[in-house]
């Protein structure tokens, strides 16, 4: 990718568009040939009624048979032109959707692996847009601007074709007298889009009047200010109101302009017809031709203004789903995956330094300076520091949510880089924070671990980490839903939920990312027994934010600054009297003075 | 004619028709001129339409057929003829203005009353009524409903254009040759129901596109949320395949769609213009036999032509029915609700600045009694602390006496008026802190910023805009005691009698704390103050305790008395502390 995304003109736009949705371009050629053919059957009236005036309908004399004759041609020539419309409409309908369809699938995977720091809380809602409502832009673009384009493009050329045909210099004065039309259809249109962007604003003030005065009822109530918010709602309605009706005025010119230069239009050719008469080997059919061609041709520029606005809005949407295709996947497959050690592994951090990618021209300052630490097989160890001490950061690496910028983490002593990805997720499991539980039942969750898990391998699961007796406090068992993210449980129960998941794939080493919510002291107790269970045997790396975790565990890292400050066990780091024994004495002093 | 709301809730089974009637009658109960201006200019529209045929007549049969076939024609009457083309595109334009701009005024503007009217409703409805109803429900009603039930006024005067033309164009084309006519007028019925069958067919694609869509963006949603879980397991490509799935049922409701679409669309091209073919073919004779001229004949299929348009558009427009419809039954659901009575009605009146609370039973929802028997007496200016543990019941007190809601049992009896009630989640609305702070009300900038000042909210100062910061939804974030601060000053502005706290003061930091109720302290004088709290050092400096245990009191008292006589009350203190020291300690991690 030589140029940025952002510079890339329409063309070379819906150019890697096509590429990015293949199916486009499949039989693109043979769809176009049959819409011509398709509009074809829109310019047979026209032609019949000329061929009819000129060759059998005079004053004095009327060739029936001649336009009986016409008719049958024009009769044929329709059914040929509806069976190609058709195909042509679904042809392009169909590939339309298929490419769209194949655009999403590539999304979903595409977004699923890049890397967490593209993940952020800010961006989830636009990566959400991306394969929802840009693709939209794309599906409601095919369905009717580029079936405009496809269509009424045909027809005016067809249109235009016919009018040469029947003499050059009226269709030349038809050309000239409508090509103003397209001016001020443009123009209208222009102001008619910042009208409605204004309504629509307005529309949105309208929104959060209401809703506030809805979801702040009790304290409209308590204030006796509900009749005040009540006429402040009602004048942003009128606003509303005064906007989009600013705007219906103004596309209320948008059709009738096309009418007023029909007639010019028309007016314009019978003179001129008129002046020239039948010497210029002009005839009286193809001047009344004209004046049925006329409206052909300017009915569609009406609808074309709008299609520009609607392509450029498509183009746009386009851009934006390119623009995230164009983001580099998160951290990389290997080429030739090196299979890891059988046994509980070791993990080693060597020289690892991280930085988030910058979005603009500022560098980012980095998170993690030169850590090193290398932890053995089996070793239970809390790392510890203030928010923004680069603890979450270090835990990330360890499971290759991220790579180091500089420096390596190895696993068994490979490098994290050299693990295919399957098998790291089969050996190393993360724990989050606020474990994240889809909508569906706690048998569908604790499956996510590992597809084809029965039942009974569940039940297991959960007796292994002593947790039957909260299962049968469950309404419905392991059928229990959950809810949207997991709100029909409390937040310990969704990290029980969590911890049984990460013990059902068996992994050799875990990282804790633990809880800083609080939870009641029943499931205190669970969590705690679970995690005993799951952690034993296991090299354990607890990113803790409570003392007491790290107090318990073999080892402490003390993270200050994104620099390891202090490594050894608890005691020895008391005794040492640096950052850690700071931190536990303040601990210790706010839960004492209390007392 | 002024109609009772209650005469047009529309019965479920009443017929399409009868359901459509009623919603434009109901509509038009306001603007009803506007809405008939836009029928008149759409009536010229009509008229013009077919008038313009006629037109085209006259310049085959007086203009081209004698240039062509005679040689000459006079230059008058070509400007005459022309001039008349002219004027009618003219009229025709400015009726087609008028239509579209009365019919979107006359949608608006119902819409604005319906709005209203909602609105209204909504506030004059009591809390109680509030709570059992489902917020986003409400706000659909208020904001998308009254939308979506007068859509169906803006292409109503253009299908009553169409069908007014339909009658012209049948009249005339009857008049100009019986024959004829009789033909291209059969062909009408044909062609509306061929349109009105496919919208009816293809809406359904549509509804259930639009649904698979949705279905579609909240996976989408899920998924992204859930990324640090699907990463941790790698399911990258189990995901992909889960929604890949879902959106192939949005493609296949869309294929569905496309297929009827190409259809019909090409059938309500190919048919009238074999009707066109016919005509032609059929006038050829008519004209043979003098019954008709040719430009009689080129006017017919003229007119015809210019028919196809609008009777296509008319199954399109009205498509939109069943949704006006909908969102007017929603409204009227809302609208015809009876109005709940006042809770604060309830509350006995006294001269005194005491509250006093008599076998006060509150009861949720008929399975519960949140609060049982309540007794207690809260002298004139003194200060309350309600404690307990979750689920005692100290925000329901709260609420019965600040009268938003009523008493299932007993009697609450308080000062005439001046009672203010401080939420424990404050709520600001989208607005200035001004705004925010006199509610409505008038008062001065002296006695906002008293306000503010008393209630520690000093940082206002050091906003750009003082007090016309923007606040609330799209207004500066504030953090949540900031958010509560302001949410005080909303109750101290108005010097009130009696001060409801509802642990007010929890999300600030301790030194804040401590100077808040210093403050209010100075400032407060004489107000008598219920504050429910669940800071030892809040509690501490309250003359009284009113300590609740599952909707009880337990006890009633000074502090150092109850942490002296009652376990429970000494149990209860010390688990507030330790909850407060690990979240200290949390938040030095």
């Amino acid at each position: 990718m030589t140029e940025p995304i952002s510079r890339w003109s329409a063309v070379q736009m819906i150019g890697k568009g096509v590429e990015a949705a293949p199916a486009l371009r499949r039989g693109i050629g043979a769809t176009f040939g049959l819409a011509m053919v398709g509009s074809g059957g829109r310019v047979v009236v026209p032609i019949l009624v000329q061929q009819a005036i000129d060759r059998g309908l005079k004053k004095d004399h009327v060739d029936v048979g001649a336009i009986t004759v016409l008719g049958l041609i024009g009769f044929c020539v329709i059914i040929v032109a509806t069976i190609a419309q058709r195909t042509a409409v679904a042809r392009l309908g169909r590939r339309s959707e298929e490419a769209l369809y194949g655009l999403r699938v590539r999304l979903f995977e595409h977004i699923h692996r890049l890397s967490l720091a593209d993940h952020s809380e800010e961006r989830r809602g636009a990566l959400v847009a991306r394969v929802t409502s840009d693709v939209e832009t794309l599906s409601q673009f095919f369905s009717w601007g580029a079936l405009a384009w496809l269509l009424d493009g045909t027809l005016m050329v067809m249109v235009a074709g016919v009018m040469l045909a029947y003499d050059w210099v009226l269709a030349l004065v038809a050309f000239a007298t409508a090509a103003p039309l397209a001016i001020v259809l443009r123009n209208v249109q222009r102001h008619l889009v910042t009208a409605y962007d204004k309504a629509r604003s307005r529309n949105a003030e309208v929104l959060t009047a209401v809703s506030e005065v809805v979801s702040g009822s009790e304290t409209l109530h308590a204030y006796g200010a509900g009749a005040h918010y009540a006429t402040l709602t009602k004048q942003s309605s009128h606003e509303r109101s005064n906007a989009f009706i600013r705007a219906n005025v103004i596309g209320a010119f948008l059709f009738p302009s096309g009418e007023v230069f029909s007639v010019l239009t028309v007016a314009a050719v019978v003179s001129v017809g008129v002046i020239r008469g039948p010497g210029a080997g002009l005839t009286s059919g193809a001047l009344v031709g004209f004046i049925f061609l006329t409206y052909r041709f300017l009915e569609p520029i009406a609808e074309f203004t709008e299609v520009l606005d609607q392509t450029q809005t498509a183009v746009a949407g386009l851009r934006r789903v390119l623009g995230v295709l164009d983001n580099p996947i998160g951290p990389p497959e290997p080429l030739h995956p090196v299979t890891l050690p059988k046994g509980v592994l070791g993990v080693s951090i060597e020289n690892v330094t991280f930085a988030y990618r910058s979005r603009g021209d500022d560098e980012e300052p980095p998170v993690l300076i030169d850590v090193n630490a290398h932890i053995p097989a089996g070793q239970q160890v809390a790392v510890v520091g203030e928010t923004g001490s680069g603890k979450t950061t270090l835990g990330r690496l360890i499971a290759r949510f991220a790579d180091p910028t500089i420096g390596t983490v190895r696993l068994g002593g490979v490098p994290l880089t050299a693990v295919a990805n399957d098998e790291l997720r089969m050996r190393l499991v993360v724990v989050p924070q606020e474990p994240f539980l889809f909508d569906g039942t706690i048998a569908v969750n604790l499956g996510f671990a590992r597809p084809m898990l029965s039942v009974p391998d569940l039940e297991q699961a959960i007796l292994e980490l002593d947790l039957s007796d909260w299962l049968e406090t469950l309404p419905d068992g392991l059928f229990t839903q959950v809810g949207q993210r997991g709100d029909q449980l409390s937040a310990g129960e969704r990290q029980l939920v969590a911890l049984v998941r990460a013990s059902l794939v068996g992994p050799d080493v875990l990282v804790l990312d633990e809880a800083t919510s609080s939870v009641d002291a029943l499931t205190e107790v669970r969590i705690g027994r679970a995690l005993d269970k799951l952690a034993a045997g296991r090299t354990t790396i607890a990113i803790a934010h409570r003392l007491s975790t790290a107090a318990r565990a073999d080892r402490v890292l003390v993270l200050e600054h994104g620099r390891l400050v202090e490594d050894g066990s608890h005691a020895e780091l008391l005794a040492a009297g640096g950052a850690y024994s700071r931190m536990f004495e303040a601990w210790i002093a706010a839960t004492a003075s209390t007392q | 004619m002024p109609l009772s709301g209650d005469s047009i809730i529309v019965p479920a089974d009443a017929g399409r028709a009868k359901q459509a009637f009623r919603l434009i009658r109901g509509l038009l109960r306001h603007h009803k001129r506007l809405f008939f201006t836009a029928v008149g200019c759409a009536a010229v529209f009509a008229a013009c339409t077919v008038f313009s045929s006629v037109v085209v007549r006259l310049i085959i049969d007086k203009v081209i057929v004698p240039r062509f076939e005679d040689g000459t024609v006079a230059t008058h009457r070509v400007v005459a003829i022309l001039g008349l083309l002219i004027a009618v595109g003219v009229v025709r334009a400015v009726g087609v203005v008028g239509r579209r701009t009365f019919a979107g005024r006359t949608s608006w503007r119902v819409t604005e009353s319906l709005t209203a009217e909602v609105i209204d409703r909504v506030v004059a409805q009591p809390v109680p009524w509030h709570r059992q109803q489902r917020t986003g429900d409400i706000i659909t009603r208020a904001g998308v409903d009254a939308e979506a039930a007068t859509h169906i006024l803006n292409p109503l005067p253009y299908a009553s254009s169409v069908v007014l033309m339909l009658i012209l164009s049948a009249v005339w084309l009857l008049v100009t040759d019986v024959w004829l006519g009789m033909a291209a007028v059969a062909v009408f019925p044909l062609l509306i129901g061929l349109n009105l069958t496919y919208q009816r067919r293809v809406d359904r694609f549509y509804d259930e596109a639009q649904l698979e869509l949705g279905k579609l963006s909240e996976a989408v949603h899920e998924s992204f949320d859930g990324v640090t879980v699907v990463k941790s397991f790698g399911a990258e490509s189990r995901e992909t395949e889960r929604l890949s799935v879902i959106a192939s049922r949005l493609r296949n409701a869309r294929f569905g769609a496309i297929r009827l679409r190409s259809t019909f669309e090409a059938l309500l091209d190919g048919v009238p213009t074999i009707v066109n073919i016919v005509l032609l073919v059929a006038g050829a004779y008519r004209v043979r036999s003098g019954d008709m001229t040719i430009g009689e004949l080129t006017s017919f299929i003229y007119l015809f032509t210019l028919l196809v348009f609008p009777l296509r558009l008319i199954g399109f427009a009205l498509s939109e029915l069943p949704y006006s419809i909908a969102g007017w039954n929603r409204i009227r659901e809302l609208l015809d609700q009876p109005l709940v009575s006042d809770p604060a009605l309830t509350l006995l009146r006294h001269a005194d600045n005491s509250i006093e609370l008599a076998g006060v039973t509150y009861n949720h929802d008929g399975t519960r009694d949140v609060l049982r028997s309540v007794d207690a007496l809260i002298p004139a200016g003194r200060t309350v602390a309600v404690v307990g543990s979750t689920g005692a019941g100290k925000t329901t007190l709260l609420h019965l006496i600040a009268g938003l809601i009523p008493v299932d049992h007993g009697s609450i009896t308080v000062p005439q008026q001046g009672c203010a009630l401080v939420f424990q989640e404050p709520f600001l609305l989208a607005g200035s802190v001004r705004d925010n702070v006199t509610m409505g009300r008038t008062l001065d900038d002296q006695a906002i910023w008293t306000a503010l000042e008393s209630s520690e909210a000093s940082f206002v100062h050091e906003f750009s805009d003082g007090l016309d910061t923007i606040v609330g939804e799209r207004g500066v974030g504030l953090s949540g005691g900031q958010r509560q601060r302001i949410a005080l000053a909303r109750a101290l502005v108005g010097h009130p009698v009696v001060l409801l706290l509802d642990d007010t003061t929890s999300s600030l930091d301790p030194a804040t704390e401590a100077r808040v109720l210093s403050n209010l302290r100075d400032t407060l004088g004489d107000t008598t103050v219920v504050a429910v709290a669940s800071r030892p050092s809040t509690i501490a400096l309250a003359d009284d305790v009113l300590y609740l245990a599952d909707g009880q009191v337990v006890a009633h008292g000074r502090h150092d008395q109850l942490l002296a006589t009652v376990p429970e009350y000494r149990r209860l203190m010390e688990a507030f502390e330790h909850e407060r020291a690990e979240h200290a300690a949390e938040v030095q991690l």
